[in-house]
Order: structure tokens, then C-alpha cells, then sequence
């Protein structure tokens, strides 16, 4: 199979992954779509890169975040609800009403964390063990833990007010 | 809404939405080929765009400073040229650092340090910026008066309006500063944070 192949078929394999990723880092739609095409990019320039003795999913996480870094725009007054959100409405045939009320409000709160915790929480959400996010992150997995519970007071406290 | 309801609404929609290819192999390919505009290339490009200027600009005064004739217009010369060059060029390291972010190999934790870091430097040079240029109106109009018309600006008796064009100036400046100053120390303010947490 050609590289062009192999490189497709992961990224169409994985699209729901880095667009969950890039939802987490923006708050409108173009700028997740200008964000998706950037870490579809850098994943093409390091592809040959890529050693197998990563998970291919592990390897995407990094990217996709790292990329994310330099893009963080400017924190807006009041926080929008949010992009995937509405990728999501738009491509589905029945929509959920209680689904997708339930994401605007997911987004809100999520937009009062700052790029660490967003990165921390998206990673948690996404099912990962403390190891797995440590391995991601660079953090120690005990920091991850003490990060990971002081994000989960700060969400409550959000949420409760 | 509670932390687990967060949890499922996540899991809910990883569902639905891993269901959904949209993206097309073509579309795929676009993306590792296409040469799209993205928000930092539009700041870099401006930035570099602003530079050019400033050097093009450098580069007329050092042809002409030979017209600087006494030794305060040629301490101004020197103040102009180097706000001109040693400002945007280091503006452009500060922008290549954050482009050189090692994105495969650095870790989330790393790459955001250096980044926040980078980044809270650039913020400083451009309130540097604004301020040199505020202070710089002092030496940049004396050397531009007398490389464009000839006329020693410390010599000449400024008309009515001009003193009040001058002042007005000023006073526009000083409060464009104070504002730029306050958003600058909001921004720096959350970084600080936020590099403490990544301590």
C-alpha cells in the first residue's frame, strides 16, 4: 500500500479523534476547521516519523495538542458554545435535542479551563488511565492525578454556580 | 449538570460521531498539500511585513546620514536606527521560537511552557514597542524632518497648530499605552498561572 493510502485511511480511521481534539481547543467553527487541517498537516510532515513501538493513537493525542498550543487564540469575554457541537448537528439526519444542549453546555464549561486543563480533561474524557495521560503530556502520572482532581473542583464549582 | 453527565454526553457523541466518515480520501490529501492560511502564519506575516518596512526605512536613513550635520541630530540618527532594526529583529527570533515548537518529539507539558514563555516575550516587545514609539517621536521627527525637507526641527519655531497636533499626539499616545498596558498585563497575568501550574 502506498504512504498516500496508509495515511488516509488512518486519518479517516481516527477523524473523530481530532475532531474532538481540535473542539476542545477552539470556540468557533473555523478556527476547529483551520485547527483539523493544521494537525492533519503536521501529522503528513512527521508521518515517516512515526515508530511503531507508539500507539498510533498515542502518537496522534501528542500531535494534535502540541499543534493546538500555538493556535490557542486569544480568550474571548464571554465564552461561546461551541463548534463541535454544531459539526456534529449538522452531520447527523435525526438530531438530539438533549444530546446536543448537553454539549453546548459540556463546551461552556470546559471554555473556563485554561490550555493545560483543557488538554488534561479532553484526555480524561476521552478514557485515558492516569499513565496513558502522563505518557502524553510529559506530566508525572501523580501530577496528573493532583491536576486531574483540582480540575474536577473547578468544574463543579462552575457548574454549581 | 453533573461530572458524570459530562462524561456521558463525551461518550455519547464519540459515538455518533465515530460513526460518521465524512472525510473523504481527496479531502484528505487537500489538507497535507494545501497551503491554507491559519492564524499564526497571518501574524507572522504581518509581523515580517512590519519589519521589511522597518529595515526598508533603516536602510534610507543610512544612506542619508551623512545629512544628519550636528551631533544631536546624529544621536537621533542613531536612536532611530536602532528602534528601526533591533526591535522587529527581535520580534522575528521570538516568532521563529514559537515556529520551531517541536511538535513530534517535545511533550504537551514542555511545549506549552515554552510556548506561554515565548509568547509573554513577544507581548513584551510589543509594549516595548509602543512605548519606544511614544518616546521615539522625539528623535524619529528630527531625523525625518531633516533627511525629507532639510529643516533641523531643534532650530525652526513650531506654529500654533503644531503645537497643537503635537500634543494632541501625545495625549492619543499616552492613553493608547495605558489601554495597550492594561490588556497586557490581563494576558500576562493568566500565563503566570498557568506556567505556575505546569511547575
Amino acid at each position: 500500500m502506498q504512504k498516500e493510502e496508509v495515511f488516509t485511511e488512518l486519518i479517516r480511521e481516527h477523524q473523530a479523534l481530532l475532531y474532538k481534539a481540535t473542539s476542545i481547543y477552539t470556540d468557533n467553527k473555523e478556527d476547529q476547521e483551520d485547527l483539523f487541517q493544521e494537525v492533519v498537516f503536521q501529522l503528513w510532515k512527521y508521518f515517516d516519523s512515526f515508530r511503531n513501538d507508539a500507539k498510533i493513537t498515542t502518537w496522534m493525542y501528542r500531535v494534535a495538542m502540541n499543534t493546538a498550543i500555538t493556535f490557542i487564540k486569544k480568550k474571548k469575554r464571554k465564552p461561546k458554545s461551541v463548534s463541535v457541537a454544531d459539526v456534529f448537528s449538522t452531520q447527523s439526519d435525526d438530531k438530539d435535542d438533549v444530546l446536543e444542549e448537553r454539549l453546548k453546555l459540556l463546551y461552556q464549561h470546559l471554555q473556563h479551563l485554561n490550555t493545560l486543563e483543557r488538554g488534561l480533561i479532553f484526555l480524561l474524557l476521552e478514557g485515558k488511565s492516569y499513565k496513558e495521560i502522563a505518557t502524553i503530556t510529559g506530566l508525572s502520572d501523580t501530577n496528573v492525578g493532583t491536576k486531574i482532581s483540582r480540575i474536577k473542583k473547578k468544574l463543579k464549582t462552575n457548574m454549581t454556580k | 449538570m453533573e461530572l458524570e453527565e459530562l462524561q456521558s454526553a463525551w461518550t455519547q457523541m464519540s459515538n455518533e460521531i465515530n460513526h460518521q466518515k465524512k472525510l473523504t480520501n481527496q479531502i484528505i490529501l487537500d489538507m497535507t498539500k494545501q497551503k491554507y492560511q491559519n492564524k499564526f502564519t497571518t501574524i507572522t506575516k504581518y509581523e515580517t511585513l512590519g519589519a521589511i518596512i522597518c529595515f526598508a526605512i533603516a536602510l534610507v536613513i543610512l544612506i542619508n546620514f551623512q545629512k544628519l550635520d550636528t551631533w544631536y541630530l546624529k544621536v537621533c540618527g542613531i536612536l532611530t536606527l536602532s528602534f528601526l532594526i533591533v526591535l522587529p529583529a527581535m520580534v522575528l527570533s521570538t516568532l521563529k521560537r514559537i515556529k520551531n515548537i517541536d511538535i513530534l518529539n517535545g511533550s504537551y507539558k514542555e511545549n506549552l511552557k515554552l510556548y506561554v514563555k515565548t509568547k509573554n516575550r513577544l507581548l513584551r516587545l510589543q509594549q516595548i514597542g509602543i512605548a519606544v514609539g511614544l518616546i521615539g517621536l522625539v528623535f524619529i521627527v528630527p531625523v525625518t524632518s531633516k533627511i525629507i525637507s532639510n529643516k533641523n526641527v531643534f532650530l525652526t519655531s513650531l506654529k500654533t497648530e503644531q503645537y497643537i497636533i503635537f500634543t494632541i499626539t501625545m495625549v492619543i499616545m499616552v492613553f493608547f499605552c495605558k489601554w495597550a498596558y492594561n490588556g497586557y498585563l490581563k494576558v500576562t497575568r493568566s500565563a503566570q498561572e498557568l506556567l505556575q501550574d505546569l511547575e
